[in-house]
């Protein structure tokens, strides 16, 4: 085990999946709570629909970049983002993703996370941004279902304050729906 | 003081203007684009007058920011690592004729590559032009060089380089900032030809006095502490020593700290160019081996004297390709440690995890045009009319064409035109008359299409070229071009109309058209391909114009018209292979293409496309 200095994410999706607001959500938070903010984002070619990854690292660190292996949480848009990003997590490390309850994760994946003892969870993000007419949200309906599991670093109330300040008028409203929606149904 | 958190490029721009830069130019490119922007947006949240702007390319950029350092003031110029090869020329140059005000050119690299056609370092760059180089390891550290870099330059009178990865100009971190104050001196110009105009003879002397800079420059760097500096115990001799700068050298603190290891010396060279000789030596003196952890090549292996105790690129113990992401340092490190008596890194990587991704074979996410994105519409109706034509095309979002079997070439900014009348030339001199299709966009084409341009037309080349023009630098995050003449403070500059450059360049046959009307285009191809074979025919022009989609969301698409897929789908995958819209997916459970509703901005346009015609209006 390494020394826990920081908490480490990975934000995966797709380009135009609002990865990079998602990621703002989260350090705003952090920092709002008085954490180091450090973290790496893609730009250019790959926004037009490739894979996107976003590192965000809470804490005492220098390197922009999570190493593979050390990762402390996984937060994926899309599910074969999720799969794809697995290897940036240490034992014991938490993956969560956009996906079909019933679906995820795929059979020798599920394997692996056990024998790993990786914790995973999944949430319809997407269904929920869409029935709540805002199919470019799930981002945020992950984010809250996510703070529903982890207090740590940051709480769904921090969270919910974070988007309501830095959300743009128009979308402030829906953007709290949708995070609370993602919260909700982890409870249930 | 405010807290936010910067991009890196924004960092940057925040150390630009708290040293006092009063100009700043800049071609976007990725990873620098932001880097003008963030300027921008700080200078008018504290009301300075900085003058900004997007030239027409990187070597016009250096230029301007150049004179502006000349007359006195601080200046700076803003490019990716390729763009520093078009403002080559100038940047040797500038080197002899040395600065008045502070100038600094900031040049961003890309190790990966990510978004560039190469890996090359910039730091080498600063080696040939012989021009100081600072490599930041973090955001807040390229803030504080950024100022560095302004008064030293200023204080020796020569420009200097900074150089952030992509991995500083991409990076989050939260910065504390203050008030900004707009200051300096006021433009003047001394007329000294011996300098600013100098002649072979004078460049003899020109090059004596920067040989003489650099060497009081070498020392200053000697100690130049916290950029570099090692924490070498005094008397205390080590197996292993690791010599690093720019991103690596943060990849190597965090890991020696987390791992708490105390017997691993670092000598940190932010400051690699003039090379620190001295302090260099010291470190090298106390360690039997040393490890250099430098992107994105080899500039301090090959500045070293003592080949025999170095371990890095030229050993074959670093990877000479690619970027140096934490775990390739951590592989690096734990082997050189293991190979020289040392205790390895103790947390054992785990190999397994990249099997599994490997054995669930997942897709491959390649980025492609976005929904309702007018290039997909001309690239279509290019090879519709044209088939057998070698694609020569060029560096933007457009590129993507090859998803579609519509870009063959892609060399570098300009090169669509250029490769055009290359092979147009080659084929017929051997009396072939080969069909060629140059794609070039809009602001490539300001950037460096009328040079090869004039050269096609003047040699008679024939082809077509078609200028994708959707109004605004894509790729790189819509920046405004000269075609539309806003500037980039947001203020009316002169438009420069595309069709008149283009005739400028000696092209008869201009013609502009919808693409999102494929039928159109492609009758206008036809049209261009008898003038390019006529005997007193040339180089046909056709400039395809249609706002980018995402630039100009509201406005892209006048006509919204939603559509559907039809049972008369046969899923002969023609929509997915030659159209490739995001919006049309092959859906499963009804044995047809469909549309993506989320996804599809209605543009309408695959309506046109379909062989089977079930692409319909809902
Ligand atoms: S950003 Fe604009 S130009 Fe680029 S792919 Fe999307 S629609 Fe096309
Ligand atoms: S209308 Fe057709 S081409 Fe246009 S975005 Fe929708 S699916 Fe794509």
């Amino acid at each position: 085990m390494r020394t826990m200095t920081s908490v480490d994410f990975i934000l995966a999706g797709l380009g135009g999946q609002g990865i990079l607001f998602m990621t703002k959500v989260l350090a705003y938070a952090a920092v709002d709570k008085g954490y180091k903010v450090m973290g790496a984002e893609t730009h250019g070619m790959a926004q037009r629909g490739g894979s996107v990854v976003s590192h965000l690292r809470l804490g005492e660190v220098r390197s922009t970049l999570v190493r593979k292996g050390a990762g402390d949480v996984v937060l994926a848009l899309e599910e074969n983002e999720a799969y794809r990003n697995i290897p940036y997590l240490q034992a014991e490390g938490q993956l969560y993703a956009n996906a079909a309850k019933s679906t995820f994760p795929r059979e020798a994946v599920k394997s692996y996370l056990h024998k790993r003892g990786m914790v995973y969870r999944s949430v319809p993000a997407s269904e929920i941004a869409v029935s709540l007419g805002a199919p470019m949200s799930a981002n945020l309906a992950l984010l809250g279902f996510f703070s529903a599991y982890q207090s740590h670093p940051v709480s769904y109330e921090e969270l919910k304050t974070t988007v309501e300040r830095i959300s743009p008028e128009p979308f402030r409203a829906v953007n709290l729906k949708v995070l609370q929606s993602g919260y909700e149904q982890a409870a249930g | 003081m405010r807290e936010e958190i910067f991009l890196g490029n924004g960092a940057v721009a925040l150390g630009l203007l708290e040293g006092g830069c009063q100009v700043v130019t800049s071609y976007p490119g990725t990873p620098s684009s932001e880097i003008l922007p963030e300027v921008v947006r700080l200078m008018k949240s504290q009301d300075l007058d900085t003058y900004v702007e997007w030239s027409t390319n990187e070597k016009v950029a250096l230029d301007n920011a150049f004179a502006a350092a000349v007359s006195g003031k601080r200046a700076a110029c803003c490019m990716k690592q390729v763009g520093l090869n078009v403002a080559a020329d100038s940047l040797m140059s500038a080197a002899y004729m040395g600065t008045r005000g502070g100038f600094v050119i900031i040049s961003c690299d890309d190790p990966g590559p990510h978004s560039s056609q190469t890996e090359q370092d910039t730091r080498f760059m600063a080696r040939m032009a012989k021009v100081p180089v600072l490599d930041p390891s973090s955001p807040e550290e390229a803030r504080a060089m950024a100022g560095l870099a302004l008064e030293l330059s200023e204080a020796f009178q020569i420009p200097f380089i900074l150089r952030p990865a992509i991995r500083v100009c991409h990076a989050r971190q939260n910065l504390e900032w203050g008030d900004l104050k707009g200051h300096g001196p006021k433009a003047s110009f001394e007329r000294d030809p011996g300098r600013w105009a100098a002649t072979p003879r004078f460049r003899f002397l020109l090059h004596r006095e920067l040989n003489h800079k650099l060497q009081e420059i070498s020392l200053r760097f000697e100690t130049l502490a916290p950029y570099n500096q090692h924490n070498l115990e005094p008397g205390k001799h080590y197996g292993v020593g690791i010599i690093a700068g720019g991103i690596p050298w943060s990849v190597v603190q965090d890991i020696l700290s987390e791992e708490e290891r105390r017997d691993v010396p670092v000598l940190k060279l932010g400051a690699p160019y003039p090379f620190p000789q001295g302090l260099v030596d010291t470190f090298m003196n106390a360690c039997d081996r040393v490890l250099i952890l430098e992107e994105t090549d080899t500039l301090i292996e090959y500045l070293l004297r003592d080949q025999n105790r170095v371990l890095g690129r030229l050993s074959g113990d670093v990877p000479s390709e690619g970027e140096l992401v934490p775990e390739v340092i951590y592989r690096v490190m734990d082997q050189v440690l293991k190979n020289h008596g040392l205790e390895g890194l103790r947390d054992s990587q785990d190999t397994t995890a990249g099997k599994l991704v490997e054995i669930l074979e997942l897709p491959i996410r390649k980025p492609t045009l976005c929904p309702g994105c007018p290039h997909r519409a001309s690239f279509f109706a290019i090879r519709k009319a044209r088939p057998k034509a070698i694609y020569t095309s060029d560096i933007g979002c457009y590129t993507l064409g090859l998803n579609l079997g519509a870009v063959d070439t892609c060399l570098d900014m300009g090169a669509g035109i250029t490769m055009a009348s290359g092979f147009y030339q080659s084929f017929h001199k051997d009396g072939v008359e080969q069909p060629i299709v140059a794609t070039i966009g809009d602001s490539t084409f300001y950037h460096s299409g009328t040079a090869g341009l004039l050269n096609a037309v003047y040699n008679d080349a024939r082809f077509i070229l078609v200028v994708l023009d959707n109004q605004t630098t894509a790729m790189t995050g819509m920046q405004p071009t000269p075609g539309l003449g806003i500037r980039a403070d947001g203020s009316r500059g002169n438009a420069v109309s595309l069709e008149r450059v283009i005739a400028g360049c000696g092209v008869n046959f201009v013609e502009v058209i919808d693409p999102y009307d494929i039928q159109g285009m492609t009758a206008l191809m036809k049209k261009a391909v008898q003038y390019v074979q006529r005997p007193d025919g040339g180089v046909a022009a056709i400039i395809a114009r249609h706002p980018c989609v995402i630039a100009y969301k509201d406005q892209a698409v006048l006509q919204k018209k939603q559509v559907k897929v039809t049972e008369a789908c046969v899923e002969c995958n023609f929509c997915h292979e030659r159209f490739e819209c995001p919006a049309l997916y092959k859906d499963e459970d009804l044995g047809r293409t469909a549309v993506n509703q989320a996804l599809c901005v209605q543009c309408g346009v695959c309506m046109q496309i379909c062989p089977k015609g079930a692409i319909v209006e809902a």
